[in-house]
Parts: C-alpha cells; structure tokens; sequence
C-alpha cells in the first residue's frame, strides 16, 4: 500500500476502526513483549553475579552488573573460543559444501521437465524427515569404519544428511523463478548444460543461494544430537553441544555463565539471520509461492 | 582390482615402517576418555596432576580425551562395540557396571592385587564382581543428609541434632516451612535420569522398599508405595523443588536457601566456592548426618564416587596400570585433585603424608567415616538399571507432579519393569 | 501425487524428455544421498527385524516382526505418539496463527517503529534451540524462576506453580516455549505473501468498500494459504524431529508426559543400547511422517 493511498482513506475511518486500531496496537505491544521478555531474561541474567543469578526471588534488573560471566567464557580453563571456532568452521563448510553439491541437481529437477521430476523433488523432500536420532547410530558406523569419528570432517558428513536434501529444495525453488526464456537464447547458441547454469542461471540466484547456505549454517548450528555423538573430545565440540556439556556437570549449573554463553552463541546466528532472512522464507516456500 | 591391492599393500607396509621406526625410539600414548577435563571446576587440577604423571614417567605421554559426564558411559559402549576404546577412562555410577556387562573391561586383580591391601574394603568391595575386579577405585563421594545451622535455629530446632528419623524429619520439615515459607525445605534430584535413582534408592531402602535387584520385592508393594506417599507428601507440603538437578540446589545452599540437602561429599567445596567461606565458617554454619532412619530402623546413603577402568583391547596395560594406580594413589595426586579440586575422599586407608592426612581430618570427613560410610547400601547396577530407572523415576515424579492414585503408579511402574 | 497434475506441469514446460535418475546433473546428488542417507536408511531397515542389544556381545539375531509386534503393545509407546502428535501440531498451528496475526497487524505500519518491531518479532528463530532450551528451563522453575516471580508480585497467582514439573502442564509449556521460536518463521511466511498481493487488487477490494474482515478473508486469506501449508509441513518435519527442548528441559518427563518419539528412541538406542527396537520405531516413525507428508500433498494439489 502507497503512503498516498493511506492518506486518502483516512478521512473515512469510524469509530469502529479506531477500535481496531487500538486492539492492533495492543496486540502488537503483547507480541513485542512476548519476544522480547525471554530475550531480556537471558541477558539480565548473564549480566548478573553467580548468586544474584540463581537466588530464589529473582532480581528483574540485576543489582550490579558484572560482565564476569563474559570474562569466564574468553579467560576459564574450558576453551570456549576454540567451541566458537569449530561451530563456525564446521557449519560454513557444512553449508557451502551443501549448496554446492545441491545446484546441479536443483537445475535438473527444475528444468529437465522429466515426468518424474517432481517426485524426485517431493523424494528429496522426504528424506529429509526421517528421524535423524534413528540415522545416528548407522552412521556412526560409517564414521568410524572411515576414521572420520570425532573429526571435524565427520561431522561436516553428517550436517550434509540434512543440509543437502534441503539446500535442492530451496535452490530449486529459486530457479524455477527464473524464466526459462532467459536460458533459451545461450541454448540456441549450443552451450552445454553446465555452461548455461554456471554462467546464467547462478548469477541470476545468487542471493537465494547466499540465503539457503545461511539457512543450513543455521540449521547446522541448532543441531545438538550428532555433534554430541560424532565429537567425542571436548576440545572439537561445537558452541551448543559445549553449552549443554560444560554448564551441567557433576558440580552445579551456573545459570549466568550459561546464559552468558547463551548470548555468545546467539550472537552470530542471529546476524547470519538478519542478513537473508526475508529472502530465506521466499526460498523455502518458493515452490508454493510461484504455483509450480 | 588385483594392482589396487598390492599398491594398498605396499603403502601400509611402508606405513607400517615409518611409523616403526621413530616409535621405537618414542612414549606410548595412553588414551585417557574423563570428565574431569570436560568441567571448569575439575579442569586445571586434573591437567596438573596428568602433568606431574607424564614427568614421573618420562616414556608415558597421556592423550586426555574430554567428555562429558552425562555421556560418558553412552560413548564408552559404542567404543567398546566399534572396536576403538581408550586405555583407560574416569567412570561412576551405573556406567561402570554397564561397561563390565558389555564385556570390554580388563579385570583388574592381577595389577592391583598389593595395592588393593592399601585400601579401604568399602572402597573397592562392589567393583569385586564375578568378571573379577572390575573397576579401580578412585575416589569415594558417598551421600549425606546435609542441614543448615542457622536454618535449624530459625525454626526453633536443634542446630547440632539433625532428625534421627523420617518421623522426627517430618516434623521438622513443617516447623523449618513455618518459619521460612520461601526456601526449598529438602533438596532432593528428582530428575528423570539413571543418577536419581541412584541418589533416591536409600531412601526407597529406608521405606523398605526393593523395586529391583537382588532379592527384588517389585514395585507394587505396600513398601514402595509408603515411599511414593511420602514423597507425595513432601511435594504438597512444599517442602521439596521437583525438577531441579542436584547441581542446582547446591548455589542455593550455599546462599542458605535450603535446609536439608540429601547430597554428596563434594558439595561443601561447592558452598564454600560460591561463596567464599573458610572451614570453620563453614562448619558453624552447616553440618552433615546420616540420613533419618526408616521403617527398617536405619537410614541408608549411596557411593557416588569415581572409578578407573582399563579396556582390555589396551595395547599397552602395564602402563594403563602404571596411571590408574597414579590417580588412585599416589598421595601428591589425591592431595592435588581428589581432595583439593574434586573434594572427595581417596580410597586409600591411610596416608603417609601428614599434611594429607590433616586435610581430610575435618568434621565433615569424619561424620562420613564414622557414620555415613558404613550405611552405604548396595545398588542394583547392571545393564537393566537404566530402563529400570527410566520406570521408576517416571513414577516417583508422577507421585510427586499428579494426584492420580499411589496404587496405580506402584502397579504402572511394576508393569513397565516386567516388560 | 496423481499423475494428472505432473502430466499438467509436464505440457506446460518444453519437452526436454530425460529420465531422472540418468541426467547427469542430480547424479552427484544422488550419490551423496544414497551414501549418507540411503545406506543409514537401509541400514535401519534391516535392524527393525533384529534384535541387536549394543550391551551384550552377542550378534544380531533375526526375529521377524517381533520388534513391531511389541512396540504395539508398548504403552509408552502409544503416550510418545500422542505426545509428538500434540507437540508438533500444537505448536506449528498455533504459531502459524499468532505468525500470521503479528504479520497482518504489522502489514501497514511503516516508518521507524514499524522496522523495529519487525526486527524484533522475528528474532526469537536466531535463538539456536539448546540456548532455548535452557532459557525457559530457567524461567520456567517453580522456585526461583521468573515467571512464577513476576506471576507472584502481580498478584496473579498465589503460590508457585511447577510450570514443568506437572504432568498436565509440563508438554504445554514447553509448546509455548516451542511456539516462541517458531513463530517469527510463520511471521516471516505470511508478511513476505502480503507484500505479494499486487496492489491493484487491494485497490479494488478498497474501492468496493470491502471491510477489514471481508479483504482479510476474500483477498489475503488465499494469498497466505500455500505459503503457510507449505511452511507448516516444513515445521511439522522439524517438530517431530526436535529433540533439544524436550530433553534439555524435562528429559521426557515428569513421568511419561513429555515423552516425545525422539526422546523415546533416543533412549532406546542410547541409553538402552536396544538398536533393533529403536530402529522398528524408526521405521514407524518414517511411516507416519510419510502419511502426514502425503496428506499436505494433497492439500496442496487439491487448489489445483
């Protein structure tokens, strides 16, 4: 809707409109502080000290604010950077080697126009629910048949169970966005296949593919259960897995610590996010949206 | 294919050389699977004191492999079955008997036959199995009914006689409520994990009760049911906090938040880290007993300590021994990480060092010796333990969260156990 | 999948006839598929008719449809089917609702705020799902959490209420905690369709004096409809498979009351070291999901 627009109807509001401007601005002021108030939590308490955290009236506003949970993080004996490196590392290859491999099949799946083209999708599609926790014990198997168990590698391998079939999806259904008439001319000119996807096609996709990388980085990076399994030495754990490993051990659980760890691992996730995240929905749901 | 053979041939033959010959002259490299690394507080203790190891022995280099407590046990099976155990790895509770079962464990009687004369019986006695001495004690960590002092007072009770029995215990749970409505009266794990029902079996035994084990009476019996009823009790009088992990009431003690902790030794390191009281502090303010006796006229407590176990697919045992006995019991070692950093009790009966000696006499120690130790009763550990556990810890919090009738919880938990 | 409507999308492309499985370009696809998923798959498969105990040394054993004939008669069985059931729909309807809500009262508001409140509203899906986790466990406590806190000071509430330690209350507060994050991707969904309306169309319903309600139903509504089927599949798949909240904040109880199917064959498989027990109920759960899939399928196509 153009400002113009707005402005013209103004005048014909009721009273019955200014009711439900009202009830929007109240259910708006519900969703911010549905958003917000964990969020806040989480940082009030990683801002407090360790027993103002866990005492058992709670403090809404820390007393006085120490960034000691911090300073543990970067100077304690657990090597908290070194989990941010291997969460970083492991996830962006995990996505790019994803994207990668998922382009020429999602070209395929959208242009060859074989009858069965999009069962093949939907099949993609598919594989993607089975119960990863049931896949875990099998490719542990073959991790440790390859040597691969507990190395960064392996756990790239088992990011890509997931990412792959997801990264054809979405790309998919960015270049089915692309109009094929586009293709025709370089086709006329006989360019092969590939030639015509790595100079026309991709170009034209570029950010969906930036988009779908971020989406299986983060999907990487939520993931818990296979770096928990596939990483057996503490020092190649990712973020998550660290965070759920070294905050609840046999001694206590230091809820500002963790939340402060909470913080930092959100962090970088939530500027990946806030870079693609309009275009991320569009490539998800590009299928439906564009009535393929 | 036949080409592809010989050429793989050849390059591990050679591989085999290269890595011959400098080994010849290099450590053996023990692999060492602990916790003790994977936790800030045990962390730089336990890198010492592998340290101190690796320069007493000059040809032993050791690779510490940090895992997480809640794994452990998980990862070390799935190595056993895949061919690739450590040497040697840091083990407790049911885990310990979980790995004996699944048959990867080296009996240890034949290396520790002399040293085990050294020891106190308690300490190694329930790792004597009949697959023979399956796991090597490192450290004693058995639960007391820890109480707050100053709470006792508050409510008018007697800051030096803790309950004697659950009868006195209930009675003063209500007084300590009426006096301070706000704190967690009882601090008890009332999780859904194999430790809690580690930690609630001697009180299940206090009850009477024998769910599972040896001479098991099962579930639905008036005993175990007397037990779901109490527990019922505590959580509608508000006297315990269900769903917290035993970690996280032990801030909250320290902050004298709770009044009776039914937890292990290693808790007053904790108090007095978080907040920063000396011994005697914290001796005038908490104490520790055992726990209130029950129907059977006695209370009970649990070991919660560590052990070490040698795989037997170790290339090397002589060596993996050489260290087990190191942790176990070497006095510099118990000194540096097994009083000072995990703040338990090592297994040895006596010590040469008088300054060891005197820092574990203190009255907390001493009550353990004395009184706490020698109620330790036996856990049915085995391979069934966890999915035993998962049935009646799901009963007990089903006691505790819903008011659906203590029969019909006593007869579910029998039926999932008779699975 | 009736072949009709692939016969539809078949005509309506150039012809470039090519059998599927030889064009060369889903061939490293494939590939790497049928490694890293079809042989764990397979692999799975197989297992459902052994018994294969991790625990003891003895070797797989062939024992028919036993695994599944057991698991029909396991009661915890049945309760973490429901409660996956409730969990996964729970969560994604009502998140698409208050998703779709939040987009449409944010549809008109421009300028300064509006992107603020936009930025805001999706954060929560940055939020990786341990830290999730943890963080409702910790406002969750029944004592000294804060929701129970600031419940008490309001006056709302007189004494504590154990948010996860009830076995009524416990599944539908880690729904809620599970809504909080997945509600910014319905959000995301349904403000990304709104801007697609073409503004004529808006226009004329604007011209024809249609009410907020009217232009809401007869325009918007059909506009949002295959984004959010298509979206709540996505989240539906993510929620059966969705193991951290669970298990971090209850472990699957009090009791069996949240005991979700990746919680239960979790524990089979890794606590139990029961593989082939596990494995039957993956192959259940594959089954199930396979159904739900077709069913949204249909959905979909049914517009056509």
């Amino acid at each position: 809707m153009t400002d113009a627009g707005r402005q013209g109807f103004r005048h014909r509001q009721s009273a019955g409109r200014r009711i439900g401007r009202g009830l929007q601005f109240a259910g708006l002021g519900f969703a911010l502080l549905w958003t917000l108030a964990p969020l806040y939590w989480m940082v009030a308490t990683s801002l407090k000290t360790e027993l103002e955290a866990t005492q058992l009236d709670p403090t809404l506003f820390p007393h006085s604010i120490t960034l000691q949970n911090y300073t543990g993080l970067a100077g304690g004996s657990l090597p908290f950077m070194q989990f941010f490196v291997n969460s970083v590392l492991t996830c962006l290859v995990a996505a790019i080697v994803a994207v990668v491999i998922a382009i020429p099949a999602a070209y395929a799946l959208s242009r060859a126009k074989f009858r069965a083209a999009s069962q093949v999708g939907y099949l993609i599609l598919i594989v993607r629910m089975f119960p990863m926790v049931v896949l875990l014990a099998p490719l542990y198997l073959i991790l440790l048949t390859t040597g691969l168990l507990d190395t960064h590698f392996g756990l790239i391998v088992g990011y890509t169970t997931f990412g792959l079939p997801f990264a054809v999806w979405m790309i998919k259904g960015f270049i089915d966005a692309v109009p094929i008439e586009i293709e025709e001319a370089a086709r006329v000119d006989g360019y092969p296949r590939w030639q015509i996807l790595l100079r026309i096609v991709v170009p034209l996709i570029y950010p969906g593919l930036i988009t779908t990388g971020i989406f299986v980085l983060m999907e990487a990076w939520n993931n818990l259960i296979y770096p928990l399994t596939f990483i057996t030495t503490l020092d190649k754990q990712t973020l998550p897995a660290a965070l759920q490993l070294t905050f609840t051990g046999q001694f206590k659980t230091d809820w500002g610590g963790m939340m402060a760890a909470s913080v930092v691992t959100t962090l970088p996730l939530m500027i990946a996010f806030f870079t693609v995240q309009r275009s991320m929905v569009r490539g998800l749901t590009a299928g439906s949206v564009t009535g393929t | 294919m036949a080409r592809i053979r010989m050429s793989r041939r050849v390059l591990m033959l050679s591989a085999a050389v290269f890595a011959a010959l400098p080994a010849m002259a290099q450590d053996i490299t023990l692999t060492f699977a602990n916790w003790a690394t994977a936790e800030a507080t045990t962390r730089d203790g336990m890198e010492q004191v592998i340290a101190r190891f690796e320069e007493a022995n000059p040809g032993i280099r050791i690779d510490s492999q940090a895992i997480a407590f809640p794994e452990i046990g998980r990862q070390m099976v799935l190595r056993i079955r895949s061919g690739n155990p450590p040497d040697v790895a840091q083990i407790a509770g049911n885990d310990t008997f979980l790995l004996a079962a699944s048959g990867g464990l080296q009996a240890l009687d034949d290396y520790a036959g002399e040293t085990l004369a050294t020891l106190k019986p308690g300490s190694y006695a329930p790792f004597q199995t009949e697959k023979g001495l399956v796991a090597m004690p490192w450290n004693q960590a058995p639960a007391g009914f820890w109480f707050s002092r100053d709470i006792l007072k508050g409510a008018g009770l007697d800051p030096d006689n803790p309950p004697a029995t659950i009868e006195d215990l209930n009675a003063a749970m209500a007084k300590v409520k009426e006096a301070y409505p706000d704190i967690i009266v009882l601090g008890m794990d009332t999780t859904n994990r194999a430790f809690s029902l580690q930690s609630n079996w001697p009180w299940m035994r206090a009850f009477g009760a024998l769910p599972i084990g040896e001479g098991a009476t099962g579930a639905d019996t008036p005993e175990m049911k007397a037990y779901l009823g109490w527990m019922r009790m505590l959580a509608q009088e508000g006297y315990i906090d269900p769903g917290r992990k035993i970690g996280e009431f032990r801030p909250l003690i320290a902050q004298g938040q709770v009044a009776f902790l039914w937890d292990q030794v290693l808790v007053q390191g904790v108090i007095q880290n978080a907040s920063g009281i000396d011994d005697a502090t914290f001796n005038a303010q908490f104490g520790v007993a055992p726990m209130p006796a029950g129907a059977l006229g006695s209370g009970y407590s649990f070991e919660g300590g560590h052990q070490l176990v040698m795989f037997d697919k170790s290339a090397q045992k002589d060596a993996a021994w050489k260290f087990i006995n190191y942790l176990a019991t070497d006095e510099a070692a118990a000194k540096l990480y097994t009083v000072d950093t995990n703040r338990s009790i090592p297994p040895a009966a006596s010590f040469a060092d008088p300054e060891l000696a005197a820092s574990l006499d203190t009255p907390v120690i001493e009550a353990f010796s004395t009184s706490i130790i020698p109620t330790i009763t036996p856990e049915p550990f085995g391979p069934d333990f966890a999915t035993a556990a998962t049935a009646i810890m799901a009963g007990v919090q089903e006691a505790v969260t819903s008011d659906r009738p203590i029969d019909d919880i006593a007869a579910d938990i029998q039926s999932q156990l008779d699975r | 999948m009736r072949p009709g409507a692939a016969k539809k999308a078949h005509l309506s492309r150039p012809m470039r006839g090519r059998a599927p499985l030889l064009d060369g370009m889903v061939v490293p696809t494939l590939i790497v598929l049928a490694l890293i998923i079809g042989y764990p798959v397979v692999s799975t498969l197989m297992l459902s008719v052994q018994q294969y105990d991790l625990i003891n040394d003895a070797a797989p054993s062939y024992v028919g449809m036993r695994n599944f004939s057991d698991i029909a008669s396991d009661q915890i069985f049945w309760t973490a089917v429901k409660n996956t059931l409730i969990y996964t729909f729970g969560t994604v309807f009502v998140a698409a609702f208050l998703g779709a809500a939040m987009a449409l009262m944010l549809e008109n508001l421009n300028g300064p705020f509006g992107n603020a409140a936009r930025a805001i509203v999706v954060s929560p899906w940055a939020v990786p799902f341990v830290v999730v986790a943890f963080l409702f466990r910790f406002i969750y406590m029944q004592k000294g959490g804060v929701l129970n806190a600031v419940l008490m000071h309001l006056g709302i509430i007189e004494a504590p209420i154990p948010w996860l330690n009830d076995s009524d209350l416990a599944l539908p507060a880690i729904i809620v905690a599970n809504i909080w994050t997945t509600t910014p991707f319905f959000f995301l969904l349904v403000a990304s369709s709104l801007s697609g309306i073409p503004d004529a169309v808006l226009e004329s319903a604007r011209v024809d004096r249609a009410g907020t309600w009217a232009t809401l139903y007869h325009i918007k509504l059909p506009y949002m409809r295959n984004p959010l089927v298509i979206g709540s599949l996505l989240m539906i798949i993510a929620n059966f498979n969705d193991f951290a909240k669970v298990w971090v904040m209850t472990q699957g109880g009090p009791g069996f009351s949240t005991t979700t199917l990746v919680v239960y064959v979790y524990r089979m498989a890794f606590e139990n070291f029961r593989l082939g027990y596990a494995s039957a109920l993956g192959v259940i759960w594959l089954i199930l999901l396979l159904v739900t899939a077709a069913l949204y399928f249909r959905l979909l196509r049914g517009r056509d």
